[in-house]
């Protein structure tokens, strides 16, 4: 078995690099021949069936990502971003440090509420990308910015997707989680936005963007009660959870950006921002579907059993010493499902070992929001780019993550390494 | 037509093909009727929404086997399926249905709670659709589910799931999950509404004793045991002792801190005495090869065997695997157990004792689970249920 299961593994990497490098297909294509190749060499031939179950197993994110994109689209179209970035600036922009902490909290609050870093991207980004922009910051490290601060945000409580799916599949109730969650995404978001943002870019071509004009019809009542109305219905969802139907973030979004429409439908041809919308994230959603049918793939052949094994045999020093690597890589290969592959055998064994899985788990979050901008899947990171609209190469742009990313890395390790000296930290 | 609508034409009737090929399985697998002989005990089949009508008509409509003892007695619910990839659970549920006899009180049997879980897949899990049982007449098939109700029956997910009534936040997909929905609410989602018929059942028949039948993976701490709250401790302390003679098992307490499991919460919304089971099932484990039907049934696994070399389960595993004819007879065996505990215990009020003839732990271990299924092709059609 592993024998078998470690050539499936070689094979199916192999057939990745050639259809990369040979046959110059897309990312989301090599991934499909990568994910095909390793059926076919487990024996499966076609599995159309597990093709098609693959293919939906994050349905829910791909709905999530186009509903609050033509949310965001349709107030950028209608002049909203600019008025927003306008009304900040012009009250902030002279108290730089204050500026970038409170834009810091523009980032982090709709994924701290809805858990996820891409609805940060999605809501937050391309305001605050604009008004970074503003303060002569310069691209690379603007997407760095809305990257790390959006991945924060999913691991900020009060929903921490993560260790809740962990906590799930290891029966530790999700609470005490505050405090071990909350203070190292304060203290490491208000590092990385000052790091990264009290510089001034010193590149000729990026330099200040001046505040951008707003039309005089822009008001602040049409470009705030859509945000109302999406973070009245997830807070709403909070206070009377047995009152209130369950929506989705799907249909919140949906109807926040019906809400902007109406509000502003002189300005704003729904089709064409519909339109325009697919398109931006044709890409993206593509890359989730692929990435759904190649994790199918790789359990089928058992090659994800042989990642989850590989990782639990460790000694325990090695565990914690490749804790910085394997985390991020299990986000980026198989996003949230590296909770499930990792997380929970992980937990498991460091339980048995006398490790505080509270305090261990909240330092894991913190490694896994770094791997939504590791290769194949990038999620978050892909979108950053896009939203940010930064035109360097992606290398350039996780190059300009370094330091805060390495700071974010070490805090997660020690919060592992040392749990039981964290443990005050758990208020039950 | 240019090329490039061509090839988008080629690309959209390739995926047309996968998605209707491939989704007839899915679709075949969702409507798969799974086939219950009733055995000699059976007295009558009920449904779910005898006890909460408005689950009538829904996939969570589960079938309710009554079996009532020959003299009058205590009540034992027994809940099969709560995770339906734990098939220990449901076919231990099963073969109960299909050879148990009361002697005293009255079993209500519910092989499947969570039907609709049993009629979805997982995505990314690359389960087996199907399971087959061999038997002296051929194979019965069972539908292999997944751990939660499907999304079909209950969808969109909140972005976070609190518990009701108790309030406490837990992840999102654990709003589709049994076994984080009790006590229920008669007006919540399909799953609470499922575990609200349940207690009413608990209530309106004065259950004594609950049961829930689960698996679990072998490196998780909380398997190979009896999980009980305070209130069951002493029965399944005691059981507990008289079964380690047979096989190994242990205690777990119920955390009072962590709500909506059945051995938390029907404990504490009602007078019944609620114990889970858990027996070790290598299926359930990341670390495994593929998620076979053999490794289903038999538990033999390559990774796993190298895991339990290092030290890192909580069972002892050799190369004999966990078969499904010892996760089977471990339910029913403790069941028994807990049964004569609950008998003798000074929590039994007079004339609430249960007995019953059932297969035990060494009638699988000697027989398989196959020697104890019926066939549905040899009795009439009034003696059989499809589920």
């Amino acid at each position: 078995m592993f024998l078998k299961v470690s050539l499936i593994t070689a094979v199916t990497v192999v057939g990745y690099i050639i259809a990369q490098s040979r046959f110059k297909l897309s990312v989301e294509l090599s991934m499909l021949v990568a994910g095909l190749v390793a059926a076919v060499a487990g024996g499966n031939w076609l599995p159309l069936r597990h093709i098609a179950e693959g293919s939906v197993a994050y349905i829910d994110l791909a709905l999530i990502f186009f509903t609050a994109t033509l949310f965001m689209n349709i107030i950028k179209t209608a002049g909203g971003l600019d008025y927003a970035v306008r009304a900040i600036m012009t009250r902030f922009g002279k108290l730089r440090a204050v500026a970038l902490i409170l834009l810091m909290f523009i980032m982090l609050i709709p994924g701290a509420i809805t858990g996820s870093g891409s609805v940060s991207v999605l809501v937050s980004g391309g305001a605050v990308a604009l008004a970074l922009a503003t303060m002569g910051i310069s691209r690379q490290r603007i997407a760095a910015i809305v990257f790390l601060l959006a991945g924060l945000s999913a691991v900020a409580p009060p929903v921490s997707v993560w260790a809740m799916m962990t906590c799930a599949g290891t029966a530790i109730p999700y609470v005490g989680f505050e405090l071990p969650l909350g203070i190292p995404v304060l203290v490491l978001g208000i590092f990385t936005v000052l790091w990264l943002g009290l510089p001034r870019s010193e590149s000729v071509g990026d330099v200040a963007v001046s505040l951008p004009k707003v039309d005089p019809d822009v008001t602040a009542v049409r470009t705030l009660v859509p945000f109302v109305v999406v973070f009245g219905l997830v807070i709403a969802a909070r206070v009377w959870p047995f009152d209130m139907p369950i929506l989705g973030l799907p249909l919140v979004f949906a109807i926040g950006a019906i809400v902007a429409y109406l509000l502003n439908v002189k300005k704003v041809n729904f089709l064409n921002v519909a339109t325009d919308t697919v398109t931006q994230l044709l890409p993206l959603l593509t890359t989730i579907i692929v990435i759904g049918i190649v994790i199918q793939m790789l359990t089928l052949t058992g090659v994800r059993g042989l990642v989850s094994y590989a990782v639990i045999a460790m000694p325990l020093w090695l565990i914690f010493s490749l804790l910085p690597i394997t985390i991020p890589v299990s986000e980026g290969a198989l996003g949230f499902g590296g909770a499930a592959v990792i997380g929970i055998p992980l937990i498991w064994t460091f339980n048995s070992m006398g490790v505080h899985p509270t305090i261990a788990l909240s330092g894991l979050s913190l490694l896994w929001c770094l791997g939504d901008a590791l290769p194949p899947s990038a999620i978050i990171g892909r979108l950053t780019v896009q939203t940010v609209g930064y035109k360097g190469s992606y290398g350039s742009f996780v190059k300009a993550c370094a330091v805060p990313w390495v700071l974010i890395t070490i805090v997660g390790t020690l919060m592992v390494v040392f749990s039981r000296e964290l443990s005050f930290l758990v208020r039950v | 037509m240019s090329r490039q609508v061509l090839g988008k034409a080629i690309i959209a009737v390739l995926a047309l093909i996968v998605l209707v090929v491939g989704g007839k399985e899915l679709y075949d697998h969702r409507h798969y009727p799974e086939p219950v002989v009733l055995g000699p005990g059976v007295t009558r089949v009920e449904s779910l929404s005898d006890y909460h009508a408005p689950l009538k008509g829904t996939t969570n409509d589960a079938k309710v086997y009554v079996l009532e003892g020959q003299e009058e007695g205590g009540g034992v619910l027994v809940l099969g399926g709560t995770h339906p990839g734990e098939v220990a659970g449901i076919l231990a549920a099963i073969v109960m249905v299909e050879n148990a006899v009361p002697i005293k009180g009255d079993l209500y049997i519910i092989p499947h709670i969570s039907r609709s879980g049993s009629t979805g897949t997982q995505p990314t899990g690359a389960f087996p659709l199907y399971y087959e049982i061999e038997t002296e007449f051929g194979s019965r098939k069972f539908r292999m589910g997944d751990r939660v109700t499907n999304p079909l029956d209950q969808w969109p997910d909140p972005d976070v799931f609190i518990h009701y009534p108790e309030g406490q936040s837990l992840s999102y997909v654990e709003i589709r999950n049994i076994n984080r929905c009790w006590p229920g609410r008669p007006d919540g989602t399909l799953t609470e509404q499922t575990t609200y018929a349940a207690m009413q059942l608990v209530r309106e028949k004065g259950i004594n004793v609950v049961i829930d039948l689960h698996e679990a993976e072998l490196l998780y701490p909380v398997t190979n045991c009896i999980v009980a709250p305070t209130k069951s401790a002493t029965i399944a302390a005691l059981a507990q002792i008289n079964l380690g003679m047979d096989f190994d098992i242990h205690t777990e307490p119920s955390p009072s801190g962590y709500r909506g499991l059945s051995h938390r919460e029907v404990g504490d919304y009602s007078d019944a005495y609620p114990f889970l089971f858990e027996a070790p099932e290598p299926f359930l484990d990341q670390p495994t090869g593929p998620k076979t039907q053999e490794l289903l049934l038999e538990g033999v696994d390559e990774f796993l065997l190298a895991a339990g070399r290092k030290g890192l389960l909580f069972v002892e595993y050799d190369e004999t695997g966990k078969p499904i004819e010892l996760r089977v007879g471990r339910h029913l065996h403790t069941l028994l157990g807990v049964l004569s505990e609950w008998n003798w215990s000074s929590a039994c009020p007079p004339g609430r004792e249960i007995e019953l003839e059932c297969p035990d732990y060494y009638d699988l271990i000697e027989n398989g689970v196959g020697a104890f299924l019926r066939d549905p092709d040899a009795v009439g059609p009034d003696q059989v249920v499809f589920d």
